[in-house]
């Protein structure tokens, strides 16, 4: 039960960081009532993780797509980071906006997701919701738009909070990220 | 005729880290005239032979070629962005009336200088540089077919204007760029400068002029023997290659005489002494490893570990998405339980509610998003192994609808064991929920909602309570519903698999045990069990005083003595 408070601390002979790579896009995003969409995303880290170069937050371009089918826009993802543990694993936190024809920006949805810990690239399909408001605020909504947001992004990332939420499914959101460990194996860390 | 011409005159790439003015190119123009394709045959016949006979025709062309060496041949060393003029340019750049911009008049300059210096080195072979017209404008409208009235489209008068290029300036205001992405009106000469490439490239010309021997310096008989393109990032990118092993290349001319050239490039740059590139790699692997320390540093290289003796397995998971269940506004409730020889830190938790989430159609489905986060830290003693069979935990999950009316309905019930390995899993897990006979139920959970529900979740399953032989279900009715999907990514960590490779595989084969007999693991157990012995016995052997050892030894010598 209490093996997790006295963890020993493990050196090798030659001092090497156990380091991950995360290079991949963000696609785009499908299945949302209008189109003209962008997308914030950032990345939250344990204490323990560094961040060495690379970016981990951002915002895509709002794109408006020919055939209302996807919004695309390969919006690029590079970050290197280093760690000393395993815990805080990068996470991924979207948000999809849709902007509209008078230039006023709504939420369309949250997301989440994991980066997978196994070395590779993956296609991921990372699926949004979005809080649901009052009855009158619904009504609102569907004329005016806009609608109900979060107050802080800290209910996206954890999960103990989030059954105060009432919300609805909407789009989902296209990625593709390739995943280098390095030095893991050093460690006695097993990925695959 | 014998030669070997080289037929590849595509383009050829290298990079170089060294400065580019240290290139340099040789250039060996030769005109081919019957006489020395003669002559060539005989001297390889000759060297074939070995004889003395022809001796008199060896000495001969070079007799011949007297009185003007130079139109024959020509062989000239230039470096990079060397200017050497052409007669037009050299005759042009004579007279300073002709001069307009600040370039011609430094070429003015240069003539003259030229001039009291005696004459150009060079006649045929001259270069146009990166500030030259020519590389600026004109090689974009050089004809590309063998059409005879071919005219540049708009397209290619365009292109003409762009200059291939960026100018320096545009890295000073490049914190003023980041704030504007477009530049809605364009200046021309904004356009000019920002149009089509990415990299800075510098251009270089390696031009012949073949005009017939007292009439040099008409543009028609100016050709080109070598284009050079150089990037900021050190790309050098030759049209065509440099030859260096391979034959050299023909040159035809158009014309009312055919004549015939060969040339050769070869690249005479100097090259760096040993010891130079020597010390340069070392101040490299010093800054590198430098860098390399730097990073450390920031870091720290103690790398939290399990303790001793431990499988720590991390899973890093999500509840993605509900689909077709029967009612609206769905929510999860789930748990992971544990067990024999699992364990996890106590602050964990190990159950969560998701928030309530309202379908939408995809596909002629219902679905749910979730994305609802859940991270687990589960550890597994090593010792399990001695054991029958080690199970692997399971989340266990409930599907949940609410109503308008805030009453909630039972949607499914479902599990999903938890990976064994390592690596990324999506699950997708079918639920059911429990119907009483009759529709009384069914109307009750419609109008009013509520159903019968599971006291105990791991009913599911094998439930935890269970004894016995055989797991009956009789009487228990079903209504199969919709499914969850849950994504997983697991890691695996221990000590155990820094042991080494045999160590590993046993600690796998804990894990692979599940899917195998009971004799294959009975077998297993036996053999862990010698090697248990055989560790402890070694451990003793270590741990006895060396004194002990070698009184043991010396008895042992007596005895045999």
């Amino acid at each position: 039960m209490n093996s997790h408070t006295h963890e020993l601390h493990y050196s090798p002979t030659c001092a090497v960081m156990a380091e991950v790579h995360i290079i991949g896009q963000i696609i785009g995003a499908s299945g949302f009532p209008q189109h003209s969409l962008f997308c914030k995303w950032g990345v939250h880290t344990g204490g323990a993780w560094k961040l060495l170069s690379g970016v981990v937050e951002g915002q895509t371009q709002v794109d408006h797509p020919q055939n209302d089918d996807m919004a695309f826009w390969s919006h690029p993802i590079d970050m290197h980071f280093a760690t000393k543990g395993l815990q805080g694993w990068p996470k991924l936190h979207l948000q999809v906006w849709h902007q509209d024809t008078f230039g006023r920006n709504e939420l369309y949805g949250y997301s989440f997701l994991h980066i997978p810990s196994t070395p590779g690239t993956h296609s991921l399909l990372s699926p949004t919701w979005r809080p649901l408001g009052t009855w009158q605020e619904q009504i609102c909504q569907m004329f005016v738009g806009g609608g109900p947001q979060l107050k802080s992004s800290s209910l996206i990332y954890g999960g103990s909070d989030r059954y105060r939420l009432q919300t609805v499914a909407m789009g989902q959101v296209h990625l593709q990220l390739t995943v280098i460990l390095r030095n893991f194996e050093r460690y006695g860390v097993e990925c695959s | 005729m014998a030669e070997d011409w080289n037929q590849d005159v595509g383009e050829a790439v290298y990079r170089s880290r060294d400065p580019i003015k240290n290139l340099r190119i040789r250039v060996t123009l030769q005109r081919v005239t019957p006489a020395i394709a003669l002559v060539q045959r005989v001297q390889e016949e000759d060297a074939n032979r070995g004889g003395l006979e022809l001796q008199a025709l060896h000495n001969n062309p070079e007799a011949n070629r007297g009185p003007h060496p130079n139109e024959e041949k020509e062989e000239v060393v230039i470096s990079w962005q060397e200017k050497l003029y052409s007669q037009f340019e050299y005759e042009l750049y004579q007279n300073e009336a002709a001069c307009r911009t600040p370039l011609d008049h430094q070429y003015y300059q240069d003539v003259l200088s030229l001039e009291r210096g005696g004459g150009r080195k060079n006649r045929r072979i001259f270069t146009y540089t990166d500030h030259d017209r020519y590389t600026n404008l004109e090689e974009h409208s050089q004809s590309v077919t063998t059409s005879l009235d071919e005219t540049p489209t708009f397209l290619v008068e365009r292109m003409a204007n762009v200059r291939r290029r960026r100018q320096d300036k545009r890295q000073i205001d490049g914190v003023g760029m980041w704030h504007r992405f477009i530049t809605w009106k364009p200046s021309d000469d904004f356009i000019r400068s920002n149009h089509i490439i990415n990299t800075p490239v510098q251009t270089m010309y390696i031009m012949a002029d073949l005009g017939p021997g007292g009439n040099l310096g008409l543009r028609e008989h100016e050709h080109v023997l070598c284009t050079v393109r150089v990037d900021a990032n050190g790309v050098i990118t030759l049209k065509p290659d440099v030859t260096g092993t391979k034959g050299p290349y023909r040159l035809e001319v158009e014309g009312e005489k055919r004549q015939l050239w060969r040339y050769t490039l070869q690249h005479v740059s100097e090259s760096v002494q040993k010891e130079e590139q020597e010390r340069e790699q070392h101040i490299y692997k010093d800054l590198y490893s430098r860098h390399k320390e730097y990073l450390n540093s920031l870091v720290g290289s103690d790398f939290e570990m399990p303790p001793a003796g431990t499988l720590r397995v991390f899973i890093n998971g999500e509840i993605v998405s509900a689909q077709e269940f029967e009612y609206d506004n769905l929510y999860v409730h789930f748990f992971v339980e544990l067990p024999k020889n699992w364990s996890s830190p106590g602050f964990q938790e190990l159950s969560g509610v998701t928030q309530t989430c309202r379908t939408k159609t995809r596909a002629r489905d219902s679905v749910a998003y979730f994305c609802y986060p859940f991270n687990f830290e589960l550890f597994l003693s090593e010792e399990a192994d001695s054991e029958e069979t080690t199970q692997l935990p399971v989340l266990f999950f409930e599907v949940l609808s609410l109503d308008f009316w805030q009453r909630y309905r039972v949607e499914g019930y479902g599990s999903v064991v938890l990976p064994g390995t390592p690596g990324m899993h999506v699950l997708t897990a079918q639920t059911w929920r429990p119907v009483e006979l009759g529709v009384l139920t069914e109307l009750k959970r419609f109008f009013i909602g509520g159903s019968p529900e599971l006291e105990d979740l791991t009913y599911v399953r094998v439930p935890e309570t269970f004894q016995g032989q055989r797991l009956s279900r009789l009487g228990f009715r079903t209504k199969s519903s919709g499914s969850l999907t849950v994504r997983l990514h697991c890691l695996h960590h221990s000590r155990s698999f820094l042991d080494g490779r045999s160590l590993r595989k046993r600690m796998q084969s804990v894990l692979d045990h599940l899917g195998h007999s009971s004799q294959q693991s009975s077998i297993q157990n036996v053999l862990d069990a010698f090697q248990r012995a055989r560790r402890r016995m070694q451990q003793a052997r270590d741990s006895l005083p060396l004194d002990i050892l070698n009184t043991s030894k010396a008895t042992l010598e007596q005895s045999t003595a």
